[in-house]
């Protein structure tokens, strides 16, 4: 118990919100398994801080927070403006810049 | 694991030992409730479910940050994530609309899912490597009991890490002045423009 678990909890978030990412066709849902992530790693670093006694995990996590925050604005107004133009939301159709 | 049982038995269990495994109990309900919600997210099929219980897995989180003695960032968590951000995700469902969508198992969702087991089982195995030499820092709970949690924080921003700060605040200008050029100069709908 302790750090292990910790890491466990963090771990089968992380995993989740990558298969979410992965799996999922509605870019709404991607980007909240994204948040998934960024939280789960948020987590780690927060339980790290606090087994080390050090408080660099949480500034960390402040910092980590802000750059979720400005990513999903801009996400989703990337998101809005697509719908706009195209009256469609999957990902699977969005394929103009493909090589 | 008897002795334990024993100890738990005759009462002769001091304060600390309560207190740890009460933590430890709470740590481990909050903490799968957490997993079960991020699992709601993904395996909801219309996206105002998955908004809902990924504000659930939030507050989740916030629990288990106050647990680990990060008040300020599970206030932070709460208000900037739960609040902010999912008011924001929300919106953007009510003005899209939530649609439904057919899930099929390709090959290549096949392929994915075997790519994050894979990688999910590195990291349990980063689980088992067990006890390291850890390098302590100087922050102590006593410490940040005494001056506050938000109060540490802040002394410890604004002396050590004074240009990540001010590099967040330039990200955070960035990104307003990209929603607005977003916002403004929208293109013309598609079916409205000739096609070629």
């Amino acid at each position: 118990m302790g750090s292990e678990f910790v890491l466990f909890i963090s771990a089968a978030i992380f995993s989740i919100g990558s298969v979410g990412f992965v799996i999922r066709k509605n870019p709404l849902v991607m980007f909240m398994s994204v948040e998934l992530m960024l939280n789960a790693v948020n987590f780690l670093l927060i339980g790290y801080s606090s087994f080390l006694n050090s408080l660099d995990g949480q500034i960390f996590a402040l910092i980590i927070m802000t750059v979720a925050a400005a990513e999903v604005v801009v996400g989703l107004a990337i998101i809005l403006t697509i719908f706009r133009t195209r009256h469609e939301l999957d990902v699977d159709r969005i394929n103009t810049l493909k090589g | 694991m008897m002795e334990f049982l024993d100890q738990l038995w005759s009462f002769n269990l001091d304060r600390e030992t309560v207190y740890g495994l009460f933590q430890q109990s709470l740590v481990f309900i909050i903490g799968m409730t957490a997993i079960l919600a991020s699992l709601g997210v993904i395996l909801c099929a219309s996206p105002i479910y998955s908004a809902l219980y990924l504000i659930g897995n939030m507050v989740c989180l916030a629990m288990l940050f106050l647990l680990f003695n990060a008040e300020f960032l599970a206030v932070v968590q709460v208000v900037v994530y739960a609040g902010a951000v999912m008011i924001l995700f929300l919106f953007i469902i009510a003005l899209l609309g939530s649609k439904e969508e057919k899930r099929e198992l390709s090959f290549q969702n096949f392929t994915a899912l075997s790519f994050v087991g894979l990688l999910f089982g590195e990291l349990l195995m980063s689980m088992m490597v067990g006890e390291t030499k850890p390098v302590l820092g100087q922050v102590t709970p006593e410490v940040v009991q005494q001056v506050g949690s938000a109060k540490a924080i802040g002394i410890e921003l604004f002396s050590n890490h004074i240009v990540p700060f001010e590099l967040a605040s330039l990200l955070l200008l960035v990104a307003a002045v990209g929603i607005i050029s977003l916002a403004k100069f929208s293109y013309k709908p598609l079916r409205k423009r000739t096609r070629t």
